[in-house]
């Protein structure tokens, strides 16, 4: 009775007529950089960063949020028609996709997709109604052990599955622990790593970080390139899949759905996981594994109701434990923080009309999201008809637009190209970003919960092995530290490796 | 990959710059971690963290040199190998210029030029389209900022913008 309350409350918030234009923004720019190659959600997230400024707490996360989930649908959109993935999570939509696209099938790769991507967001938040507030009463116990521990392991899971080697990964995550301390320590208020710079005193700020780790090392890195587009031109018709669709559809979406919204919940872990693994357990169910690669239905279903799924998941530790579990949530907490809130156990009973209007505005942006990309399918594909050569000067601009107007500050104008070329010459090297990112956001409060919890323990390193939760995710991140070395384990995880990057 | 493109213990395997990139900053990270103080156990300093972190990052940039030199890496040459490496170099020159000229010249005269300069330099725009979107989009954004959102940009030395 008390959910339906809260839900009835949340939706009170939602439809508020100005809550409900930011989710319709949100969602519109979502579906837009889902769409367009070369910008993904985390670029435009930062980039609109600044304007939650401007309006209510609840109107800006809800925007947020729904550029988050609005890119999941655009993303096979393109991945379909073009062959290209519009954001990294549907990468693995252009397998089937694409090929069903040429097959003359691309009106049912879309319609289940979206379909898919509909009942999957709409299940994730029931469970993300249901599961959250329980959680946040169980997270109240946590104390700083816990905490530090937990962020441990989100670090060690997305390191783990991170593309590429682990010992650079780890690298990148310590190297964002270190940038993430630059600045006062907010114990001693001695300042560290400032190299007497003034605009080092508040320490480095994560919007410069992640666009030019994101925003401007992408576009160096599709300059290299001539991107040749094969695009689809024939007209998209028959949007709504047919009985024997849905028949062969029904179990993965269901399966991807459920697949999804766990490992969203997980640390590290994401839409980018969830597709991949929502793929890899439809080829291995499916009596005829050889369709998969040449336009099978269930290998777009799958997934893109997995990652959507996840999306609405990766919600559940940001709001109850305050802890992001990838660099979307981190900017979400980013979002956050601008406005003076701390999300954690206490933000369900403290600030129930945001918490409850997020859950009812996404809701409200899966529904906006259906009509956006079933109908306005035709505006979506001309669209991707802008050349790359006139695109890339726009997202250059809006990025250092963006990042000025989030701290009036040249200066982070400066941080955000020096970190645009250092992220290029990662990535050329092999270094992926997204563990740096959020050991940089997750840096600080992993530092605060570590010497608190020594000092409370006076120095008993015991403390974090003898409290259970924390001592069962250290374990779990011991488990994934030590997998590699095994040929085995190293095999499976060269398998699900990712780019998170893109 | 072929003989010439993996390659171990040569200053041209690009995984040991990596390590070694790796391994200088992991040392500065140490350095500078003790120059904050450690602390305490029971109650640790400001360089605690630093200190610690900048051992692991030792630690993994070490691992990271150990297998270039057991296993071989790559060429750096072979990274920017069948790609067209110099217009990643010109847009870095672009926006370094840009930097530069941000704050004498203002937020209008620095942005046009880069505009233009990508539009034409990296895969040439025509000049009739090239000119009215480094010209307008600039202005655009500068007006939805400046008289929209009230957000002042730099106007440099001219006060133009």
């Amino acid at each position: 009775m008390d959910t339906l309350l809260n839900v009835a409350h949340g939706f009170g918030v939602a439809l508020l007529p100005i809550n409900l234009l930011y989710c319709f923004i949100g969602v519109f720019i979502g579906t837009l950089v889902g769409v367009l190659p070369g910008i993904g959600p985390i670029s435009a997230m930062s980039l609109l960063l600044p304007v939650t400024l401007s309006g209510t707490p609840e109107s800006g996360i809800i925007m947020m949020a729904g550029i988050y989930y609005g890119s999941m649908y655009g993303g096979s959109t393109t991945s379909i028609l073009v062959n290209i993935p519009g954001e990294a999570a549907s990468v693995v939509t252009c397998i089937d996709g694409h090929q069903m696209a040429k097959q003359g099938r691309a009106g049912p790769a879309l319609g289940i997709s979206a379909f898919g991507s509909f009942i999957a967001g709409t299940f994730a938040l029931i469970a993300l109604m249901l599961v959250a507030p329980k959680l946040a009463s169980i997270a109240i116990a946590f104390g700083p052990a816990e905490y530090f521990s937990l962020m441990v392991l989100g670090l060690v899971v997305l390191t783990f599955l991170t593309q590429g080697s682990m010992p650079k990964a780890l690298l990148m995550a310590c190297i964002g622990v270190v940038l993430g301390l630059i600045g006062l320590d907010s114990i001693t208020a001695q300042p560290r790593l400032t190299f007497g710079r003034m605009e080092l005193i508040d320490g480095i700020g994560l919007v410069p970080v992640v666009m030019g780790l994101f925003g401007v090392a992408e576009v160096l890195l599709n300059t290299e390139q001539a991107i040749k587009r094969d695009i689809i031109n024939t007209r998209i018709t028959h949007l709504l899949p047919t009985k024997a669709d849905w028949k062969a559809s029904a179990g993965p979406v269901g399966r991807g759905t459920i697949l999804g919204f766990l490992l969203g919940i997980l640390p590290g872990g994401g839409a980018v996981v969830a597709s991949f693994a929502s793929y890899a357990l439809e080829k291995r169910l499916s009596k005829t594994p050889g369709r998969f690669g040449h336009g099978a239905i269930e290998g777009v279903a799958g997934p893109e109701s997995a990652n959507n799924a996840a999306a609405g998941g990766a919600f559940i530790p940001l709001m109850t434990l305050g802890i992001p579990p990838n660099v979307v949530m981190a900017l979400l907490l980013g979002a956050f923080v601008i406005h003076g809130l701390q999300p954690g156990p206490l933000l369900i009973t403290q600030n129930p009309g945001l918490f409850w209007g997020i859950v009812a505005s996404m809701y409200i942006g899966n529904v906006m999201l259906l009509v956006l990309n079933l109908p306005m399918i035709g505006m979506w594909v001309q669209l991707l008809k802008l050349p790359y050569n006139i695109l890339f000067p726009l997202i250059i601009l809006f990025t250092i637009l963006g990042v000025y107007c989030s701290s009036n500050n040249v200066f982070d104008v400066y941080v955000m190209i020096a970190f645009g070329i250092i992220g290029y010459f990662m990535r050329k090297l092999g270094y992926e970003p997204a563990p740096l990112v959020l050991a940089f956001v997750l840096g600080p409060m992993m530092e605060n919960n570590l010497r608190k919890s020594l000092i409370l323990s006076q120095g008993d390193l015991w403390t974090f092995v003898q409290r259970p939760i924390s001592g069962v995710c250290l374990a779990f991140a011991l488990v994934l530290l030590i997998a590699p070395l095994l040929p085995a384990l190293r095999k499976k995880r060269e398998l699900v490796a990712l780019d998170e990057g893109a | 990959m072929t003989d010439q493109t993996n390659v171990k213990l040569r200053l041209s395997n690009s995984e040991l710059w990596g390590g070694l990139i790796g391994l200088a900053l992991g040392g500065f990270v140490i350095w500078s971690g003790l120059k904050l103080k450690l602390g305490t156990i029971n109650d640790p300093g400001s360089g605690y963290v630093p200190f610690y972190a900048g051992i692991l990052m030792c630690v993994f940039a070490g691992s990271i040199i150990v297998s270039a030199i057991t296993e071989g890496g790559p060429t750096l040459a072979s990274r920017w190998e069948n790609v067209r490496w110099s217009k990643p170099l010109l847009l870095i020159a672009c926006l370094v210029a840009f930097s530069v000229a941000l704050e004498p010249l203002g937020f209008l005269l620095s942005s046009i030029p880069l505009m233009l300069l990508l539009l034409r330099l990296i895969d040439p725009v025509r000049w009739t389209l090239a000119i009215p979107i480094a010209v307008l989009a600039p202005m655009g954004m500068w007006w939805v900022l400046k008289r929209l959102l009230l957000i002042q940009l730099p106007s440099g030395l001219f006060g133009i913008g």
